[in-house]
């Protein structure tokens, strides 16, 4: 199942270059380069006349993208402007072009109705980009559906069990996690009050005693799971609103479909300590990606057992609350899509 | 039948659940306009706790498939759930919550 009508991250902005980048979303190939004026595009990666993908040709007179088969030239907006040995460009010889955004260290792209691609609708990673806090991002390649990301990113029990040499410990098990809905988003909240705090956190924030530590998860359809996370010494009014003497960070994520079994996953982590030493930022994002790849191994076992038996039932259970609302705003929002195309081609 | 101590009233919020059990009961409360309920906690289709669901007007959901009972007589209101929950009678003396249990 795809969302087609939203902003999704193609790419981390130093991905894309002069070098056509290939990449498949949604089940088609994508070719992204720069102009010389360094503007992202997104053109279809399939040559009109033949289907070779026009990311293994070049970048020729500026910002012409030419065939490696038989030399077709494509502008940014996908039109074939030469065919190398006739006068003439046949109806027809053209490939779909896809609206791009930068935003935030990312390059977003709509894969849905061109006349819908609104840039004010893209999720706000503003984290990134804000001289209030340290950040960084990377890409994994998942073998797995992007709502498993999705699942996993909005379930806390899971910590206590796949994380325990980075951010998960015991004290997390029995500790109370609220839900909170609206139409379109889901939040999911866990305080653990007086605790041992993990040991990402100890080595993070320095701690020395128990700490209270929040993780409040948000859902933003079809596939941003933000994470405001941190921890201050316990007894000092972080419950009550009162963060002080502590770290914060947030965990930024972006699933983007490859196909309905692979995903393009974009995070990152912002934290609001040593803002300015990257070596700092570069310990929050090993703790991080030490975390996800444990998660990725998860996502990639359960997509091979569900190829291998498709169909098969599934319980749930109480910790699945977030997971399910979420799921369940993704599946209106398909209907209300494809119920939308239906009427569109009536 | 005998009256059990399960809760304090001013833990009651007003749209909030809260779970509480007495021997072998697992029992919600709930404050809705002011009136405080009690039913069976556990959602007959899959064993939710419905204390961990969505209070909306004087109906419950399920947390997890969204089965919807009526607050105040545990009538079921929508499926997966297929029958009425079993209520318990509430009396507030001072500031305890009582629930009525038939033994």
């Amino acid at each position: 199942m795809f969302l087609r009508n939203a902003w999704y991250v193609a790419a981390i902005d130093t991905e894309i270059s002069r070098t056509p980048l290939r990449r498949i979303f949604m089940n088609e190939p994508i070719v992204m380069y720069r102009t010389e004026a360094g503007v992202a595009v997104a053109l279809e990666d399939r040559c009109a006349h033949r289907h070779l993908p026009l990311s293994m040709g070049k970048l020729i007179e500026g910002d012409i993208l030419e065939c490696l088969y038989h030399g077709l030239c494509f502008d940014t907006s996908g039109n074939c402007v030469k065919v190398p040995g006739q006068q003439t460009v046949p109806p027809g010889a053209r490939v779909k072009a896809y609206p791009m955004v930068e935003r935030y260290h990312w390059v977003w792209i709509w894969m849905g109705d061109p006349a819908l691609a609104d840039p004010d609708t893209i999720t706000d990673f503003h984290w990134f980009d804000d001289p209030e806090w340290g950040a960084a991002t990377r890409y994994l390649h998942v073998k797995g559906n992007w709502q498993l990301v999705v699942d996993n990113l909005l379930d806390l029990t899971h910590l206590a069990f796949v994380h325990t040499t980075t951010i998960g410990n015991r004290a997390l098990v029995d500790a109370k996690v609220k839900v909170d809905r609206s139409p379109n988003d889901v939040t999911v909240t866990r305080w653990t009050v007086d605790a041992p705090a993990p040991p990402t956190f100890v080595k993070a924030g320095g701690f020395t005693g128990n700490v209270d530590r929040w993780q409040i998860i948000h859902f933003t359809p079809p596939s941003f799971v933000r994470l405001d996370v941190g921890a201050t010494p316990t007894g000092t009014g972080a419950p009550e609103g009162r963060r002080v003497g502590g770290i914060q960070m947030r965990n930024l994520n972006a699933m983007t479909p490859e196909t309905e079994t692979t995903t393009h996953y974009f995070y990152g982590q912002a934290h609001d300590f040593d803002i300015r030493n990257p070596k700092t930022t570069e310990m929050v994002m090993e703790q991080i990606t030490t975390a996800f790849l444990e998660d990725q191994a998860v996502f990639e076992a359960q997509q091979a057992n569900m190829l291998q038996v498709p169909n098969a039932p599934q319980i749930d259970i109480n910790a699945d609350t977030g997971v399910l609302q979420a799921r369940r705003i993704l599946d209106r929002l398909h209907t209300e899509e494809q119920a939308a195309l239906r009427t569109a081609a009536e | 039948m005998t009256w059990h101590r399960v809760a304090a009233a001013a833990d009651l919020d007003e749209g909030e659940a809260v779970a509480a059990e007495v021997d072998e009961h697992r029992i919600a409360l709930c404050r809705v306009h002011g009136t405080i309920y009690a039913f069976e906690n556990v959602c007959p289709h899959a064993f939710a706790l419905l204390s961990d669901g969505f209070i909306e007007g004087n109906e419950i959901e399920c947390p997890l498939h969204a089965a919807r009972f009526d607050i105040a007589t545990g009538e079921c209101l929508s499926p997966p759930a297929d029958r009425d929950l079993v209520t318990y009678a509430v009396k507030v003396e001072g500031e305890e919550v009582f629930v009525e249990i038939y033994s």
